[in-house]
C-alpha cells in the first residue's frame, strides 16, 4: 500500500509531534509513523524538566536569568564543542517552547505567585529547569498528543521504518513495517523529518526505554546522511542498581546527597564548589572511581541519600522517584538511601544537521535526540533535551514548509521497488535457519559498549572492542529467526533493530578511537586532556561501499571562548 | 517458578497457556519473565513493551487475575502470594486453566479488548473513547504573553488525574466494561474530570460531554479500577463527583422553572 504526505514524520515523541503541529499549522499535509503509540514513546519518560531562562525564579544575590547565561552554560556544559549559533538559537526560544505547551494546557508545577515552577539543574548557574514534578516528559507528550488528535493529523501507529527512498540522491519517503499485519507499506512525501530518538540500548545497562535502538540513526547513515560526534555517550551518575532506571538529577537539586560505602560525601573531594550539583559527567566519573577505588558497594554502586529531605518533601516533589525506588528496588528513599551507579543515558551524537535540521541528503531533515546539530556539543545539560525536542521539533519543522514549496512531488515507481526489495529481505531473513540466536549476538554487543566504550576509555581496548563489533556485524548476518511468520514477529523487529545497532556501535568506536583528547563525556585515560588545538571539532561518520569512514568539521564559536571547564 | 502463558494467535481455534520454568533473579519483573520465555523457549511470544519502568503503560495485562502493568509487578512478590488485590470479582476474570498460585505466575491478555496475539490487545476502542470526550484543554480567553497563572494547590488536584499513562489497566478491572462494551470507562471519564477541573479551561459545561447512559450514568462504583490503577489515579472518585454535580445542576434548573 501506497500513501501521500507533502511531510513524513518518522517518530512520535515530544520531536515528532511538535513538529506535526507545526505542519498542520501551516495547512500541509503531514503524517506521523511511530513504530509504537505516540504515548509510548521515550519522551514519555523524562523526569526532571526542560531548561527555560523564564526567570520566574531568581538566582544567587537576586540576579534574573536570561537566553545568554542559559548558553554560557550550554556551551561550558558541552566542554566548547556545541556550535554556538545553534545553541543561541535554542536558548532565545526555550521560554517560548514552555509557554507555548502552557498554552496548550500542560500541567506545570506552580510557584506559589501562580508562575511555572523552576529547580536548579546541574551545570546550571540559575533555577532554570521548569518542571512538572517529576513527570515532565509524559505532561508535555499527552498534552501534544492531546493536540494532535484533535486536530486529526494522521499517525501510523506501529508501523516500523524500515529504509528511506531516495530518488537521484533526494530523500522522498520511507518503507514501513505494519507490525500487526506483517505489511510493507510505502509513504512518499517531499520531505522527511527523522525524530526517533536516541541509540542507548548499543549499551547494556541504560536509562532508555527498550525501544531507543537508534533506527532512524541507521537509517539515515545507510541513505547517505552523516552522523556526527557519536563517541559522545552521556552516562548518568545516577541510576538504580539493577535495572538502571534513572534516578533524575531531581534528586540531587532538591537536595539529595551522595555517599560512598564509608558514608563519605565523596563529592565534595571531586566538585568542591557545585559539589553534589556537578555535571553529569563530572558525578559520574566520580561515581566510577569510588567504585574503582573499593568505596562503592557489592556489586558496584554508591548511596544516594534522600533522608534529611524529610517524608514531606520526598512526598510532594519526588513523588515518581520514591515510587520507583520501592517498586524497583523495594527501598523507601523515606527510610533508606537509594542504591545507585551510573548508566548510559543520552546519545549527544546522532544525524549531522545544520542549524535548520537540513542533513546532507536534500529532503531529509533531523531533529531531537536523533540529530546533532549540534547543542549539546560534548555533554549535555540536564534539562536541554526536552527543550531542544520543542524548540527544534518546530524551528525544523517551519524549515521543512518553506523548503517543500519549491519541491518535486515524488511519483510511485521507486516506492514500488522499494516495497519489494524489502519484501524480499524479510524474505530472506525468514527464510534462514541455523546459526546463533540473534539474542547473543546483542548481548555480546551491549556488553562489549558498557565494558569498552563506557565511562573510562582506552587505545588497547577500545580496539578490541571495534573488532568484536564487527566480527558481530558478520554474525548477525548468518543468525536465524524461529519465528518465520509475518504478524506480529517482534522477534523480526528487534533482528532488524539489532542490525542497525551494531552500525551504531561501530560508529560510537570509530569515533571514540580517533578522539585522542578528552572532553565532555569521552574520556580517555590515554589521552586526559583537552586538546583544542587538534580536537575542537565533530567526528563525522559516513558510510561509503559498505565501509565507514571519519571525517571532521570545526565546531562553531563565536559567543564565548573556550576556557577550561571547572565547576 | 513457573511462567504460565496465553498464547493464541489469528485462525486458532481456541488459546492455549504455554508453561516455562523461570531462572529467576532478584527483583525480577513479569517483563523480564516474559523476554526470559521469549529468548529461551519461544521468540514468538507477544507483549507491549518500551519504557520497562511503568511510565509509558504499554505494558498492562492480566497477571494472576488482576489487570497490572508486567514491567511493575516483581516475580517473588506475585509467589509469596503477595500483591493480592480486593478487586471485586467478575466474569473476565473467573478460572480458565488449573492454575497454582504458589509455584505459577499466570499472564493472560488484558480483559474486555481483542486478543491480537498473545498478550496484544486491539486498544483501537479503548482510544476511540479517549478521543470521543474531546481530550483537549480548550482556553478561557486568548493566550496571554506569558503563562497562564495557577494556584500550586488547583495544580496538585489536577495531577492526580493527569498521572493517568492510559495503560487501560482500569478498562481491564471494569465490571461494566463487561457487559457493556459502549461504556466509555474508567480512563476516558477521569481524562473528561481532569479537564472539567483545569481551573483554565474555557469550557464549562465539559461534564455534558458524557451525560449520556453510557458515560457517567453506566458506572456502578465497584471501585475495581482505582484499586488496580498504576498511578493512583481514582476514575471512581471523579465519576462519582461528576455525578454529583450533574444532578445538583438537574435539580437547580428545575427549581428555577
Ligand atoms: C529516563 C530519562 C529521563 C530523561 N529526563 C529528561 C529530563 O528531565 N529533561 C530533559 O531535558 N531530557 C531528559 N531526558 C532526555 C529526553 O527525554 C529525550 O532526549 C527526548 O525525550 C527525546 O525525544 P525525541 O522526540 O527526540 O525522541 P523519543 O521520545 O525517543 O521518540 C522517538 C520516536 O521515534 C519512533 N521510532 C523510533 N524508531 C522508529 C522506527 N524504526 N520506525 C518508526 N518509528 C520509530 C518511536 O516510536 C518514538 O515515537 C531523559 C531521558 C531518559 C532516558
Ligand atoms: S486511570 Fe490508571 S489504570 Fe486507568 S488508564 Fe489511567 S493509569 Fe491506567
Ligand atoms: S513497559 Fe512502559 S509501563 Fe510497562
Amino acid at each position: 500500500m501506497i500513501h501521500h504526505h507533502d511531510i513524513l514524520i518518522i517518530g512520535g515523541g515530544l520531536t515528532g509531534l511538535r513538529a506535526a503541529l507545526r505542519i498542520s499549522d501551516a495547512g500541509l499535509n503531514g503524517a506521523v509513523v511511530s513504530k509504537v503509540h505516540p504515548l509510548r514513546s521515550h519522551s514519555v519518560a523524562a523526569q526532571g524538566g526542560m531548561n527555560a531562562s523564564l526567570g520566574n525564579v531568581k538566582g544567587e544575590d537576586g540576579a534574573t536569568d536570561s537566553w545568554e547565561s542559559h548558553a554560557y552554560d550550554t556551551i561550558k556544559g558541552s566542554d566548547y564543542l556545541a556550535d554556538q549559533d545553534v545553541v543561541e538559537r535554542m536558548c532565545r526560544e526555550a521560554p517560548t517552547a514552555v509557554i507555548e505547551l502552557e498554552h496548550m494546557g500542560t500541567v506545570w508545577s506552580r510557584l506559589e505567585n501562580g508562575k511555572i515552577a523552576q529547580r536548579p539543574f546541574g551545570g546550571a548557574g540559575f533555577p532554570r529547569t521548569c518542571y512538572a514534578a517529576d513527570r515532565t516528559g509524559h505532561n508535555a507528550l499527552h498534552t501534544l498528543y492531546e493536540q494532535v488528535v484533535s486536530r486529526e493529523i494522521p499517525v501510523y501507529e506501529e508501523f516500523f521504518a524500515i529504509s528511506l527512498i531516495t530518488e537521484g540522491g533526494r530523500c522522498i519517503g520511507c518503507t514501513a513495517l505494519e507490525i500487526m499485519t506483517g505489511q510493507v507499506h510505502g509513504f512518499l512525501a517531499k520531505a522527511v523529518l527523522m525524530a526517533t530518538g536516541g541509540f542507548g540500548r548499543i549499551f547494556d545497562k541504560s536509562t532508555n526505554a527498550l525501544i531507543n535502538t537508534g533506527d532512524g540513526q541507521a537509517l539515515a547513515l545507510r541513505a547517505g546522511a552523516l552522523l556526527k560526534d557519536m563517541e559522545f555517550v552521556q552516562f548518568h551518575p545516577t541510576t538504580l542498581y539493577g535495572t538502571n532506571i534513572l534516578i533524575s538529577e531531581g534528586a540531587r537539586g532538591e537536595g539529595g546527597i551522595l555517599l560512598n560505602k564509608n558514608g563519605e560525601r565523596f563529592m565534595e573531594r571531586y566538585a568542591p564548589h557545585s559539589v553534589d550539583l556537578a555535571p553529569r559527567d563530572v558525578v559520574a566519573r566520580a561515581i566510577e572511581q569510588e567504585i574503582a577505588g573499593g568505596r562503592g558497594y557489592e556489586g558496584g554502586y554508591v548511596h544516594l541519600d534522600l533522608r534529611h529531605l524529610g517524608a514531606e518533601r520526598i512526598t510532594e516533589r519526588l513523588p515518581g522517584i520514591r515510587q520507583i525506588a520501592m517498586d524497583f528496588a523495594g527501598v523507601d528513599p523515606i527510610e533508606n538511601p537509594v542504591p545507585v551507579q551510573p548508566g548510559q543515558h543520552y546519545s549527544m551524537g546522532g544525524i549531522d544537521a545544520d542549524i535548520n535540521g537540513a542533513t546532507k541528503v536534500p529532503g531529509l531533515y533531523a531533529a531531537g535526540e536523533c540529530s546533532c546539530l549540534s547543542v549539546h556539543g560534548a555533554n549535555r545539560l540536564g534539562g536541554n533535551s526536552l527543550v531542544e525536542t520543542v524548540v527544534f521539533g518546530r524551528l525544523v519543522a517551519e524549515k521543512i514548509v518553506e523548503d517543500v514549496e519549491n519541491a518535486p512531488t515524488p511519483d510511485d515507481k521507486l516506492v514500488k521497488a522499494a516495497i519489494n526489495s524489502v519484501n524480499d529481505r524479510i524474505e530472506g531473513i525468514l527464510r534462514r535457519e541455523g546459526g546463533e540466536h540473534f539474542f547473543t549476538v546483542r548481548d555480546a554487543m551491549t556488553h562489549t559498549m558498557t565494558s569498552k566504550f563506557g565511562i573510562f576509555r582506552e587505545k588497547q581496548t577500545m580496539q578490541e572492542g571495534l573488532d568484536e563489533i564487527k566480527s558481530k556485524q558478520d554474525q548477525v548476518s548468518r543468525v536465524s529467526l524461529q519465528n518465520k511468520e509475518r504478524e506480529v514477529n517482534q522477534a523480526l523487529i528487534r533482528f532488524l533493530e539489532l542490525e542497525g545497532m551494531l552500525l551504531l556501535a561501530e560508529a560510537v568506536a570509530r569515533g571514540a578511537l580517533a578522539r585522542e583528547e578528552s572532553r565532555g563525556s569521552h574520556t580517555r585515560t590515554d589521552y586526559p586532556e583537552r586538546d583544542d588545538r587538534n580536537f575542537l571539532k565533530h567526528t563525522l561518520v559516513g558510510f561509503r561501499n559498505e565501509t565507514m569512514y571519519v571525517s571532521y568539521q570545526p565546531a562553531t564559536l563565536g559567543i564565548f571562548e573556550p576556557k577550561e571547564r571547572v565547576y | 517458578m513457573i511462567l504460565k502463558v496465553y498464547r493464541y494467535h489469528r485462525g486458532m481455534v481456541s488459546p492455549h497457556y504455554d508453561t516455562f520454568e523461570l531462572e529467576l533473579r532478584p527483583g525480577m519483573t513479569v517483563l523480564e519473565a516474559l523476554f526470559q520465555f521469549q529468548e529461551k523457549l519461544d521468540d514468538s511470544l507477544a507483549f507491549h513493551y518500551s519504557c520497562r519502568g511503568a511510565v509509558c503503560g504499554t505494558c498492562a495485562m492480566l497477571i494472576n487475575k488482576v489487570p497490572r502493568l508486567a514491567c511493575r509487578t516483581q516475580v517473588e512478590s506475585l509467589l509469596k502470594g503477595g500483591l493480592k488485590v480486593p478487586i471485586v470479582p467478575y466474569p473476565a476474570i473467573a478460572e480458565t486453566v488449573p492454575w497454582n498460585p504458589e509455584e505459577e505466575v499466570l499472564v493472560e491478555p488484558l480483559p474486555h479488548l481483542p486478543v491480537i496475539r498473545d498478550l496484544i490487545v486491539d486498544m483501537d476502542a479503548f482510544f476511540q473513547y479517549y478521543r470521543f470526550i474531546e481530550p483537549v484543554f480548550t482556553p478561557s480567553a486568548d493566550n496571554p504573553e506569558k503563562e497562564r497563572t495557577m494556584d500550586p494547590a488547583a495544580v496538585k488536584k489536577l495531577e492526580v488525574y493527569t498521572n493517568c499513562i492510559l495503560c487501560a489497566a482500569c478498562s481491564g478491572a471494569c465490571p461494566v466494561e463487561g457487559k457493556n462494551p459502549r461504556y466509555l470507562g474508567p480512563a476516558a471519564l477521569a481524562k473528561l474530570y481532569r479537564f472539567h477541573i483545569d481551573p483554565r479551561e474555557g469550557r464549562t459545561s465539559r461534564l455534558k460531554t458524557a451525560d449520556i447512559p453510557t458515560g457517567w450514568w453506566a458506572c456502578e462504583f465497584y471501585g475495581n479500577c482505582s484499586l488496580v490503577c498504576p498511578k493512583g489515579v481514582p476514575p471512581r472518585i471523579a465519576i462519582a463527583k461528576a455525578v454529583a454535580q450533574l444532578k445538583r445542576e438537574e435539580k437547580e434548573k428545575l427549581k428555577k422553572q
